[in-house]
């Protein structure tokens, strides 16, 4: 990233506003273990004290049973910003290597990629993860990592493909070429630095992607396993409770929320940082 | 129908449109008993009696098609004592019980109005067992060896063997079906014909039109031998999400729910349009153990192979805290490998008390121990931990699991929860492939289904014993009692089974569920029969006050 | 033209091969077979199942099956839905205009919705009306489609009776109704799944759709719209929105799949029986030639909409032409 565009976005409130509830939700992440005032899959009495409404002893109320929701939700975020991020990096991580091959290699490579990723983007996402899910049996969160990641890498690809083929023909490059630079070290000393500010942004959008994408697993029972929690869980174990218990979808749905609309701003920020697209005449 | 900004004027026509029809209805064959719309969330895969296997397909066939003879209030299940006629006017028997004759209702026509005869008997008698139809209940009606018609309404079935129910798995299996109709098919195509998803039958209610996986709706029956009933159709609206099913018949788009979840009943409304109706229930819950290893089916499995181990478990779970916080008061704790509803369930036997203590103490007899102090038990370096195999299309198994697992965890015993869809949990509970899995069963009022379900794995029995569970004094007491003629006998006999079963503890018996039906208040209900809700639907009516145009039919009975 | 058309159906042949055949194999790792539900009886015979698997050709090594069964497609026959006890096509035929009515409503509403409000905002850019339709499209593309679903199948459907909870349509003697009254009905019926999905689409469209348009103020053509003294909504209706409305279409051609994906919790939820509803139960049930067929149907629908986004993206804008992949 150039040090114009992070002076840019380093003075942005709204992209430090985003920033700060990220990093916020890590380290809940993180600390979860510190913070959360009860163990999350202790059932103290899973018939006098359920789906207890929020009180000062349990400040997000308890489940169906009788677990506290807000000591979930500390360790629920590991789970699912655990997941996201892993998945995120893979995702991009793959769509990088894949998007520069095939720029850089062109031929049937990219033939090749162009048709991978056309194969693939006819998919829905939902469904091939369940399809996945369903074939190779109960998985961990490690092999939800693997799934997810494995199947959100067209984006990134297809922008990275494109930058990279831009820059390619710029003069930098060409003189670079004609300079005897090997294709390794032009990509690694020019093309990546200079696709990174967009790569940033992918993977902004893809962190976004990935959170709603495991609760919409866990909600049709396909995420991740009890008793270990997750945001996504917690919905599913609510959500019977919609209209008697709203404290069991409100808080994991809103956290969902603040953290996905956060990755968006960020991604936002970072684009008008780079591109300033938002400025006025 | 109507756009929410058209609603008020629309009311009024539909009440004007209601008082004219009423009036024209008065000069008709009789009260109309309006529409029950039942809210079901799984569509029927079959309506044509040999091939349905769900509960939706039977609800939809019995409305379709008429048996033989009904089992009665009682639900007894032994000889013909409280079946009640339906097709069959009346039947006799020869002196040695090898031979049944049914004389045929001659007033009894197919829904296209041709008489049900005899050779209907017999043409469905070779549906079922030809093996080139390929249905998958034939082995109810293995004892019979063939059925004649000596003349058109009288039908006489030809027994191999004796056995106390032999009438009742006769009339529940074998529904006439209309030869007329489907004889010209071939054997080999009738599963897959086109004509069997819009089949004509001969029960109270006709087929109207089938949209797959939205709704299904039949149409009364004017022509029924014995009565048309009350009400003018019945519809089927389906919805694949269980808050949609419920939510249907909150919001009065349905009359009728065939069983009201736990987390419903927080939601009826306050004014009392909808109201819950118990009516029993033959399922029960459980935690079945693998007592083989999961990968070498001739080894014991390493830890449930051990009585003493299963026992410690089963002692370790406090079922009582378990049913409450699954289904509130809607649910008890299972007994054995039976419903309480069934005839020949017995209360008073031994179970297996709570007591974590005894557990614990057992565990440590058996030298598990949490050496390392990380909460689990172990032996010789091995954790005492195995896998509970779940399906995800079950909420109540996964919340059983979870509470379980905790539990269990008190006591050392770490357990995994293995969540998958019902299909790879079906594929992995019939390898074997598992430790322990979470089932449940919806046993019919018929006793026999134990043998296949915990008898020992082999020819005639223990084809759905997917752990391996074998005890010899089970299997001899459930033969005895399926061969006894008293039900004093057949009692006496299950009891000795029953308890047996519990002793050995093959499984820990969780939780029979309470039915409660959701009814709304339009509807006016007989009581519910507890293993076939719908037995009596044709004598439902719908509150002529409470009419909605949904009530009107497009095409009124022939 | 006809070259390109030609290179283009060629290549949406070759990847439905790929998409089929992947499938296909993929399936075969699957445990279970359509039949689990229908045999899962105390009184079944294991016996039963066997002849079952024959009579679908289940029992044949997976090879032999995959020549079959690529033959037959090659003929274009779709095979039969043993889950369903349908032929393939019946349930595709019942399914696919369902899908294609609710995606294809919510589109146009969430398309037109989104545009309308990108306007909106980038008229009153950096006031307090551009921020707060700025909050609410960004809660409307971070909140879980199928709690949306949820919340208003709950409340507008069963608490409030605004809109029916669920269904295809009026049950009774809709059947007899006049055409307009069907229509009416249907939409009543398609208002809660349509508008929670158009909810999802507008806000997606919307910010995209803005950063765009201000991306476009800024260049000289606008400077000169606005010096021959045009109002500030004819500016932008009449000269930013045609330039900056082609990439937001492109974009809108590849989010479709993940639109039908999204599309399969709230079909469940209002029990409207489309595609994703149906691969979704295929899957479930192991009925491999019903997923290989819903999943190209899906595959096809994606090359469709590419293509005719992508040629109405063009058309709109042509110098700011989408590169291929």
């Amino acid at each position: 990233m150039t040090t114009g565009a992070w002076h840019h976005l380093r003075n942005d409130a709204g992209a430090r506003a985003a920033a700060a509830v990220l990093a916020a939700a890590a380290a809940c992440a993180v600390l979860a273990p510190a913070l959360a005032p009860y163990d999350p899959t202790i059932q103290p009495d899973p018939v006098a004290l359920r789906l207890l409404a929020p009180s000062w002893q349990h400040p997000l109320g308890t489940d169906p049973f009788s677990r506290d929701v807000f000591s979930r939700m500390l360790h629920g975020a590991r789970v699912s910003l655990g997941v996201a991020a892993g998945a995120m990096l893979l995702s991009v991580t793959l769509g990088t290597a894949l998007g520069a091959l095939a720029a850089v290699m062109g031929g049937w490579v990219d033939t090749a990629v162009a048709s991978l990723v056309d194969v693939l983007i006819a998919m829905p996402r939902l469904l091939v993860v369940i399809a996945l899910v369903a074939t190779f049996g109960t998985l961990s969160p490690w092999w939800l990592v693997v799934l997810i990641g494995g199947s959100g890498w067209l984006t990134t690809a297809r922008i990275v493909r494109a930058e990279f083929r831009d820059h390619l023909q710029r003069e930098y490059v060409v003189a670079a070429v004609a300079l005897g630079a090997s294709r390794w070290r032009i990509i690694r000393r020019h093309l990546l630095p200079a696709v990174a500010p967009q790569i940033a942004i992918t993977a902004a959008l893809a962190l976004a992607a990935v959170i709603p994408l495991e609760a919409a697993l866990s909600f049709v029972g396909f995420g991740i396993q009890p008793p270990l929690p997750s945001w996504g869980n917690i919905i599913l174990d609510g959500v019977d409770y919609l209209t008697s218990a709203w404290w069991m979808v409100v808080f994991p749905v809103g956290a969902v929320t603040i953290t996905v609309g956060s990755a968006l701003v960020l991604a936002d920020r970072m684009r008008v940082a780079v591109g300033g697209e938002e400025h006025e005449p | 129908m109507i756009n929410s900004a058209v609603r008020p004027a629309a009311a009024a026509v539909v009440a004007v449109l209601i008082v004219l029809s009423a009036a024209c209805r008065g000069a008709d064959t009789g009260p109309s008993g309006g529409v029950l719309v039942v809210s079901v969330g799984a569509d029927a895969n079959s309506i044509f009696p040999p091939f349905g296997v769900g509960t939706q397909d039977r609800v939809v066939s019995e409305l379709l098609y008429d048996k033989l003879a009904d089992i009665g209030p009682s639900l007894n299940t032994i000889g013909d004592i409280g079946f009640e006629p339906k097709l069959a006017r009346s039947w006799e028997w020869s002196r040695d019980s090898l031979t049944i004759t049914f004389h045929l209702d001659p007033r009894a026509r197919w829904h296209d109005g041709r008489p049900v005869t005899s050779a209907d008997v017999q043409y469905a008698f070779r549906v079922w067992t030809d093996s080139a139809v390929g249905v998958a209940q034939r082995v109810a009606l293995s004892s019979i060896d063939s059925i004649s018609a000596p003349d058109a309404l009288t039908a006489r079935v030809h027994f191999r063997e004796r056995t106390p129910a032999q009438f009742y798995a006769l009339v529940y299996t074998l529904v006439p079906l209309p030869a007329h109709r489907f004889a010209a098919i071939a054997d080999t195509a009738l599963r897959d014909a086109p004509e069997v998803r819009a089949p004509i039958g001969s029960g109270p209610f006709r087929f109207v039109s089938w949209t797959p996986r939205a709704r299904l709706e039949l149409a009364a029956n004017g022509a029924y031998y014995t009565g048309r009933p009350r009400l003018d159709g019945v519809v089927f609206v389906v919805a694949a999400q269980g808050a949609t099913v419920a939510a249907r018949l909150l919001a009065g788009e349905a009359d009728f729910l065939e069983q009201l979840a736990p987390p419903d009943f927080a939601q009826l409304p306050a004014d009392g349009s909808v109201r819950a109706q118990p009516y029993g229930g033959f399922d029960y819950g459980f935690v079945q153990f693998n007592l083989r290893d999961a990968a070498n089916p001739l080894a014991p499995h390493a830890l449930f192979g051990e009585r003493a181990m299963r026992r410690a478990l089963t002692m370790a779970v406090n079922r009582t805290t378990l049913v409450r916080s699954v289904f509130d008061t809607l649910g008890r704790p299972a007994i054995g490998p039976f419903s309480r509803t069934q005839w020949t369930a017995d209360t008073t036997l031994r179970g297996i008390p709570f007591d974590s203590a005894g557990a614990a103490h057992v565990l440590d007899s058996l030298g598990w121990r949490d050496a390392n102090g990380d909460g689990v038990r172990e032996r010789n370096g091995r954790p005492l931990a195995f896998s509970l195999l779940v399906p995800a299309s079950s909420r109540v198994r996964q919340t059983a699991a979870v509470l379980l697992q905790a539990q269990l965890k008190a006591v050392g015993v770490r357990v995994n929860i293995d969540q998958v869809d019902f299909n790879a949990w079906l594929d992995r509970a019939q390898r074997g492939a598992f430790d322990a899995l979470v089932g449940a069963v919806r046993t019919s009022p018929s006793p026999r289904g134990v043998r296949d379900l915990w008898g020992t794995p082999g020819p005639g029995r223990g084809a759905q014993n997917w752990g391996q569970w074998s005890n010899a004094t089970f299997d001899a007491q459930v033969d005895s009692a399926l061969a006894a003629t008293s039900t004093d006998a057949v009692r006496a006999h299950f009891r000795v089974a029953y308890q047996s079963a519990i002793d050995d503890a093959p499984a820990i018996w969780l939780y029979e569920p309470r039915l409660f039906a959701g009814v709304h208040r339009r509807l006016s209900v007989r009581a519910l029969r507890p293993d076939a809700w719908w037995s009596g639907v044709a004598s439902w009516s719908i509150d002529p006050a409470q009419r909605l145009p949904r009530d009107r039919r497009a095409a009124t009975t022939p | 033209m006809a070259r390109r058309l030609l290179r283009r159906f060629l290549h949406t042949a070759v990847i439905c091969a790929v998409v089929a055949t992947s499938v296909f194999v993929l399936m075969q790792f699957a445990p279970g077979d359509p039949f689990a539900t229908a045999l899962d009886g105390p009184d079944v015979p294991p016996s039963v199942r066997a002849e079952w698997r024959a009579r679908y050709g289940l029992d044949l090594p997976p090879t032999e099956r995959f020549v079959r069964w690529g033959i037959a497609l090659a003929r274009g026959q779709l095979g039969y839905a043993a889950s369903r006890r349908q032929p393939v096509v019946d349930v595709v035929a019942d399914a696919l205009p369902r899908t294609l009515l609710l995606v294809g409503t919510a589109l146009l509403l969430g398309f037109a919705a989104g545009v309308w409000i990108a306007l909106l905002q980038t008229r009153h850019h950096r006031r307090w009306q551009d921020r707060v339709l700025g909050a609410c499209t960004l809660v409307g593309v971070a909140v879980p489609e199928f709690l949306l679903a949820l919340v208003a199948m709950t409340w507008l459907g069963a608490r409030w009776h605004i809109f029916p909870v669920a269904g295809i349509g009026s049950l009774g003697d809709a059947a007899g109704w006049p055409l307009w009254e069907r229509m009416i009905d249907l939409a009543w019926h398609l208002a809660l799944p349509a508008g929670v999905l158009a909810l999802a689409v507008a806000s997606r469209v919307a910010r995209h759709q803005r950063a765009a348009l201000l991306g476009v103020m800024r260049e000289d053509f606008i400077r000169t719209a606005r010096a021959k003294g045009l109002g500030e909504w004819d500016v932008l209706r009449r000269h930013a929105l045609p330039n900056a409305i082609g990439p937001v279409i492109a974009l809108l051609g590849l989010a479709l799949p993940s639109l039908v994906g999204g599309a399969v919790l709230v079909e469940r939820i209002f029990g409207w029986p489309g595609m994703g509803q149906t691969l979704f139960d295929a899957l479930l049930a192991r009925d491999y030639p019903l997923v290989v067929a819903a999943v190209l149907v899906a595959t096809l629908l994606a090359v469709v909409a590419r293509t005719v986004t992508d040629a109405i993206a063009n058309a709109v804008a042509p110098r700011r032409a989408t590169g291929a992949m």
